[in-house]
């Protein structure tokens, strides 16, 4: 016989206030990372960081944690939130403590194990050292990874989740490092509308205007925004005006080489949509922009890609059509995906 | 006379093993079964003066007077060669402001005689971009670049009036691991004929630290000053330090028997 609903409510309240975040616990077959088929091989070395649940969630306390900041106000999550793919959506440039403004976008974080290079201008070079850089720029969290592990070591919490995830309770750099890459390696996005209609399954069926949005795609887009990730994971100077009073030169700050002047990283344009404003500055808030810039906006220099040599043409309804192919990029399995929340546990 | 100190944890490289560098507790517990080991003892001088930080002034070939504020480097990879000769993977960062630094334990050499020292001077690329690496290549020892990726091989801060820089500082970071600016220098040094890793003793080799050796070519630190990225300079600069060490002395320690 069922309960009265006066008492079952209730009832499956207390239950959840009991549980807390374990309603959602994780187990360790929750944390398979997947290598979609037809994907390539990751570039990231799991073998060297395994991923358990309990590693897992000491990254994903850290990643929402303030502490990693100096004065204990900003997180990983304050400029990358999970339903704009893990970016700060509506910020042109990424913000720090005391209300410090960097010079570039914030990227979005999925498929990371893909990458073969972190940031804008590349100057990470394995996932799990790329915290280092938010934690320790001045503009960001302006700390010490130094300052972090001794903060971290005074909080029985924390100590009793490192001694969960590596064994024992010390807290060191590497292993800050290392669980955090474990939380954020596991942001896999491969379910959106896209995916489906390249598999066949239901839920893949695209529109007419989708289809040749996506033809128009790989005719225009595709060399450096490739199938499946999107990016091509290379360094291209796209034709945009340089902003004189950030002058960010790209990549070529380090790599000392001119042929990398004003290049940027090719981002993935998987939940592109929900990732907006666009470019390494943020400088235009819409995808129409961004095409009109291709077609219309070029600025010539001697690093300009080569596919922006000769003129893109693209008439408006062939604008739209692109469009709505970039919307289906957007993975709601991955934007809503409860294993990524911030759990306060 | 040797002081020893004890030496904080230094965590060895799982996986690769075949020397260890270990933490030395106290001098006095080594047993009959330490005879797989060597003691390293590192002696920062300034031609050939004792080393004293930002107290002590010291001049430079160029003739400028200058002063040490920070002083650090990673020796690696430390071999004996006889012959043979055998890579291990073992990382020490020497830090002059730390005297736990100054002292390391070398484990697990074969007994026997050899002819050759064999190190790095700094970390190979290997380790560059294995990500978040343990013990002294943990980055939280502060010997890792952030915005671009890889460890400082040698880090030397001081001042001199001759600098018209802030604070008259002079910053040299040198790193880098990619070629043609890869900045990790293989030193291959000379062991006395009579050296042996035997029964009973454990050599103490005496590394001499030579800070001369980085203003070495007449460098003039009134134009060059600051060196904190990777590329020509710096490798240029990891040429004038890779002379900085040598073999001092080589003492046995003779071991407790029980």
């Amino acid at each position: 016989m069922p309960f009265p609903i006066k008492i079952a409510l209730p009832a499956f309240l207390f239950a959840l206030i009991l549980t807390g975040s374990s309603a959602f616990d994780l187990q360790q077959d929750e944390l398979k990372f997947v290598v979609p088929q037809g994907w390539p091989k990751p570039v990231y070395n799991f073998t060297k960081n395994r991923i358990t649940a309990d590693g897992f969630k000491l990254g994903r306390k850290l990643f929402f944690d303030p502490i990693l900041s100096r004065d204990g106000s900003t997180s990983c999550a304050s400029c990358h939130t999970q339903w704009s793919g893990f970016t700060h959506v509506d910020h042109s440039l990424s913000h720090g403590i005391n209300g410090r403004k960097g010079k570039r976008n914030s990227l979005t974080l999925f498929n990371l194990a893909w990458n073969t290079s972190f940031m804008w201008d590349g100057g990470v070079n394995n996932l799990e050292v790329q915290p280092l850089s938010p934690i320790t720029n001045p503009m960001e969290m302006d700390n010490t990874l130094a300052n972090v592990v001794k903060k971290l070591d005074t909080s029985k919490a924390y100590r009793t989740r490192f001694f969960l995830a590596f064994g024992d309770s010390a807290v060191t750099g590497q292993r800050v490092l290392k669980a955090i890459a474990q939380f954020t390696v596991m942001f896999e996005s491969f379910n959106s509308k896209y995916d489906k209609y390249v598999r066949h399954e239901p839920g893949g069926e695209m529109s007419e205007q989708e289809l040749n949005g996506l033809k128009l795609f790989r005719q225009n887009c595709e060399s450096c925004h490739n199938e499946p990730l999107f990016t091509n994971n290379s360094f291209q100077n796209t034709g945009l005006a340089v902003d004189t009073e950030l002058n960010d030169m790209g990549r070529m700050a380090i790599t000392h080489d001119f042929h990398d002047s004003l290049r940027f990283k090719v981002p993935s344009l998987r939940n592109v949509v929900n990732s907006y404003p666009y470019m390494h500055d943020g400088r235009f808030h819409t995808l129409m922009q961004v095409l009109d810039h291709y077609t219309d906006g070029i600025v010539e220099s001697p690093s300009l890609a080569k596919e922006f040599r000769k003129p893109m043409i693209l008439t408006i309804e062939d604008k739209q059509d692109i469009i709505a192919f970039l919307q289906i990029l957007t993975d709601k399995e991955f934007l809503f995906d409860m294993r990524f929340r911030d759990y306060r546990d | 006379m040797l002081v020893f100190i004890v030496l904080q944890e230094i965590a060895s490289m799982p996986g690769h093993c075949f020397a260890q560098v270990e933490p030395l507790k106290k001098v006095n517990m080594f047993s009959r079964s330490d005879t797989d080991k060597v003691l390293f003892e590192i002696v920062p001088v300034f031609n050939g003066k004792p080393l004293q930080l930002s107290k002590q002034y010291y001049v430079n070939e160029h003739g400028d007077t200058l002063y040490i504020d920070v002083f650090r480097f990673y020796i690696t990879n430390i071999s004996f060669t006889c012959n043979r000769n055998a890579i291990n993977k073992n990382s020490h960062l020497f830090d002059v402001a730390d005297s736990s630094t100054y002292d390391f334990l070398l484990k697990k050499i074969p007994p026997g005689h050899y002819d050759g020292l064999q190190f790095t001077i700094g970390v190979d690329s290997i380790d560059n971009t294995s990500g978040a690496n343990e013990g002294d290549l943990d980055p939280v020892k502060g010997m890792y670049w952030a915005w671009n990726s890889g460890y400082i091989m040698a880090k030397l801060e001081g001042h001199s009036k001759v600098c018209k820089t802030l604070h008259q500082a002079f910053e040299f970071h040198i790193g880098g691991y990619m070629p043609p600016n890869n900045t990790a220098r293989p030193v291959l040094l000379k062991l006395p004929a009579s050296f042996a890793i035997l029964e009973h003793d454990i050599p103490c080799i005496t590394l001499k630290v030579d800070i001369a050796a980085w203003f070495s070519g007449n460098l003039d630190i009134s134009k060059i000053n600051y060196i904190v990225t990777p590329g020509k300079e710096a490798n240029e600069m990891a040429d004038k330090y890779v002379k900085m060490i040598s073999v001092d002395t080589v003492e046995y320690l003779r071991c407790r028997s029980q």
